[in-house]
């Protein structure tokens, strides 16, 4: 294989040349300015041999299904805390959980529309859950774009390598969309433009035939949801791909200061007249403090032993949990609970004596905020550098949907770090992307 | 046991008129366990469009819009109310009701709050119910009532800091004191007997019941209390939210009359 892929890596240059062009970029907020920015792609592809890819796609539809079930229990029976699988602190603690979304059921019972889940493979060829996402993950759209470039880039790599075609990524979507829609268009509502993701939103409109509206081309009246066109017609919205965060959705429920939101939506939602991907209240679920729960929710709801596994995870709040912590303080990465984007996550062993003194007062005053897991020793994946092939830690993001049943997409971005000393794969904070291939046969 | 008639009037006048208005409301009381409501009239201007729900803490709740131009919104709503029928609301089961022991922004008890709780010495089988009228009697002995020190966005602790203010904030601390101990416990808006502006209250949760008591007052809620709506803090419970088109300058009435 090394030899048939040469032609495409020549073509690296091209193809960053043509995302740029297109405006593939990312944008960041620093000093509370707006940058834009290009999200660097490297040509050598992640490549998942077909039944490898199968045991991920058994075991991220598992790990999905269950995650959708816990979301419902928690905003409706609450079984998992009567039969404390997982502790009442966690979820009334977590700021993903939001006590508006009580006892209200989406259409169809999805929750999860569209879940990101992070893995990581170690040295020992092991495939470890990092996060799950499921509020609005974004990157679907990187590797799509930069597949169909590289296909006009290099033609012959994809004749000669046996790889899943994942063009089908809108397909996916628009039918996640559909089995929910309450009747009427699909839209995918965007803050704007000067949001990180919003070139993913315009294209992903673009690929699945919905329109891309901002909340002040939505209304509610009458129960219903209405997108208003260009010439002033208001037409009935069914189901809504939101690309805004709960907290801006709807300031008569969520942030009453939200001018970006539609007033009412959550209450047409909460009436079944219209369907919000993914469903509100999700973060309950995708909290890092939770994540060491799912594994026990899986068999608690399913009654299945988790096929995935989490990266071996600690909890502070678990008195023996605590005492691990600070015994192996130096090698151990601790992730705060309520961050995010690679922020909040700190190394012991790249602690100064004071810093790592500071942290622990505030882990043992705070230990529900912190979980603590061990290093996993990356399988490191080649980048080229120049003409150089160099190892770089990734990661990769799985897009799992839940339509009438969840699917998995044959593909995934990839994301890499360019400093060859960082764990941290974030877009936010410098990396790159791959195109991940999952071979055919 | 009481019979009572009440009339909630709330009205907001804008100097220049607004358009494409949208708003919710949470003013009606609902029948349960402890009082019956009949005869009941609900009239929201303007009436373009009204629809109702039930939110998520089971409160009932209007919402419409009105996308003409007015210069006013306004709201009364009476009825009769047959109060004091139970002594206590029944309550779902103890691990549904978790949200209730949780602190909010409103409620998240600071140095002053902790200085305070530590200060009251409770009896070793103290129960919970015990510990929060012992909360509600400290309290009031401690708490001056007094108008226009605070305002709708004053917390538990900020309040106790100054040491004085209103109801909102007599309910804001006994919840945040209540929940240090985890007792379940939640903010109720409504009416007193008489004739003023709305009332607040709490109510903790107690062997699978709720028990109303009134910090303002130091007693325990019996007849003399009509329930609008309850919640986590005065956020879940804001009887008139809104949002317009226009520049406007609004000014806001409101009462409340209760008489038997």
């Amino acid at each position: 294989m090394e030899n048939k892929d040469m032609d495409l890596y020549r073509h690296t240059d091209t193809v960053n040349e043509l995302l740029a062009r297109y405006g593939v970029k990312f944008g960041i907020y620093k000093n509370n300015e707006f940058h834009e920015q290009l999200f660097p792609f490297d040509a050598i592809p992640r490549v998942i041999e077909s039944d490898e890819f199968a045991y991920l796609e058994k075991g991220l539809k598992q790990r999905v299904t269950a995650l959708n079930l816990f979301i419902k229990d928690i905003y409706g029976d609450k079984k998992i805390i009567r039969d404390k699988v997982v502790p009442e602190e966690f979820v009334y603690a977590s700021s993903g959980y939001l006590a508006q979304c009580e006892g209200v059921m989406p259409p169809k019972d999805v929750f999860t529309h569209i879940a990101g889940i992070d893995l990581v493979q170690g040295k020992n060829r092991e495939w470890y859950i990092l996060e799950d996402n499921l509020r609005v993950p974004s990157g679907a759209s990187y590797p799509m774009i930069a597949r169909e470039l590289c296909r006009r880039s290099s033609p012959k790599t994809f004749q000669q390598n046996h790889i899943a075609d994942n063009r089908n990524y809108a397909t996916l979507l628009r039918k996640t969309m559909d089995y929910v829609n309450t009747g009427g268009h699909t839209v995918i509502l965007t803050p704007g433009r000067y949001n990180a993701a919003y070139f993913e939103h315009s294209y992903l409109a673009e690929q699945t035939g919905a329109h891309l509206v901002t909340g002040n081309e939505l209304i509610v009246e009458n129960d219903h949801l209405y997108f208003i066109d260009y010439s002033g017609k208001k037409e009935r919205v069914g189901a809504v791909y939101r690309r805004i965060s709960d907290e801006y959705l709807d300031p008569m429920n969520f942030n009453e200061e939200s001018l970006i939101g539609i007033p009412h939506i959550y209450d047409i939602y909460r009436k079944g007249n219209v369907a919000l991907l993914n469903s509100p209240g999700n973060g309950v679920a995708d909290d890092k403090g939770i994540y060491y729960f799912v594994p026990k929710m899986v068999k608690y709801y399913l009654d299945e032993e988790p096929i995935l596994h989490n990266a071996p995870t600690y909890l502070p709040f678990y008195e023996p949990d605590m005492k691990y912590v600070l015994e192996n303080f130096d090698q151990l990465v601790l992730k705060d609970v309520a961050e995010a984007g690679g922020y909040g996550v700190v190394f012991g062993s790249k602690m100064t004596a004071k810093q790592k003194e500071n942290f622990i007062t505030l882990l043992k005053k705070e230990p529900r905020r912190f979980i603590a897991q061990e290093v996993i020793d990356f399988l490191d994946i080649d980048i080229m550098e120049g003409d150089q092939r160099v190892p770089r830690k990734a990661d990769l993001r799985a897009f799992v949907l839940m339509g009438e049943e969840p699917m998995v997409w044959k593909s995934g971005l990839t994301r890499f770090s360019r400093n060859p000393d960082s764990f941290i794969v974030n877009s936010s904070q410098g990396g790159g992307f791959k195109d991940t291939w999952v071979l055919s046969q | 046991m009481k019979e009572l008639h009440f009339e909630y009037h709330m009205k907001l006048s804008f100097d220049t008129p607004v358009e494409k208005h949208r708003f919710t409301l949470k003013c009606v009381p609902r029948s349960g366990e402890r009082q019956e409501i009949s005869d009941l009239s609900v009239d929201v201007y303007p009436k373009e469009f009204l629809s109702t729900y039930k939110d998520s803490f089971g409160n009932a709740c209007i919402y419409g819009h009105a996308e003409g131009k007015h210069d006013h919104f306004s709201a009364l709503v009476t009825g009769k109310a047959k109060t004091g029928l139970a002594p206590s609301e029944t309550a779902r089961e103890d691990y549904q009701i978790g949200l209730y022991r949780y602190q909010t922004n409103y409620t998240a008890p600071g140095p002053v709050i902790r200085a305070f709780a530590d200060r009251i010495p409770f009896a070793p089988d103290a129960t919970g119910f015990e510990k929060a009228l012992q909360y509600m009697k400290e309290l009031y002995g401690h708490f001056q009532y007094v108008q226009g020190v605070t305002d709708i966005s004053t917390t538990a602790e900020q309040a106790m800091a100054q040491g004085a203010g209103v109801c909102q904030d007599y309910s804001h601390i006994l919840l945040s004191l209540c929940r240090i101990q985890h007792i379940p416990a939640r903010y109720v808006v409504g009416m007193l007997m008489g004739e003023g502006l709305s009332h607040a209250w709490v109510e903790i949760c107690h062997n699978g019941h709720w028990i109303a008591l009134d910090p303002t007052n130091n007693l325990i809620v019996d007849d003399q209390h009509i329930k609008i709506s309850s919640g986590r803090d005065y956020k879940d419970c804001t009887v008139n939210q809104g949002v317009f088109v226009g520049q406007t300058r609004q000014t806001q009435e409101a009462s409340v009359k209760v008489w038997e």
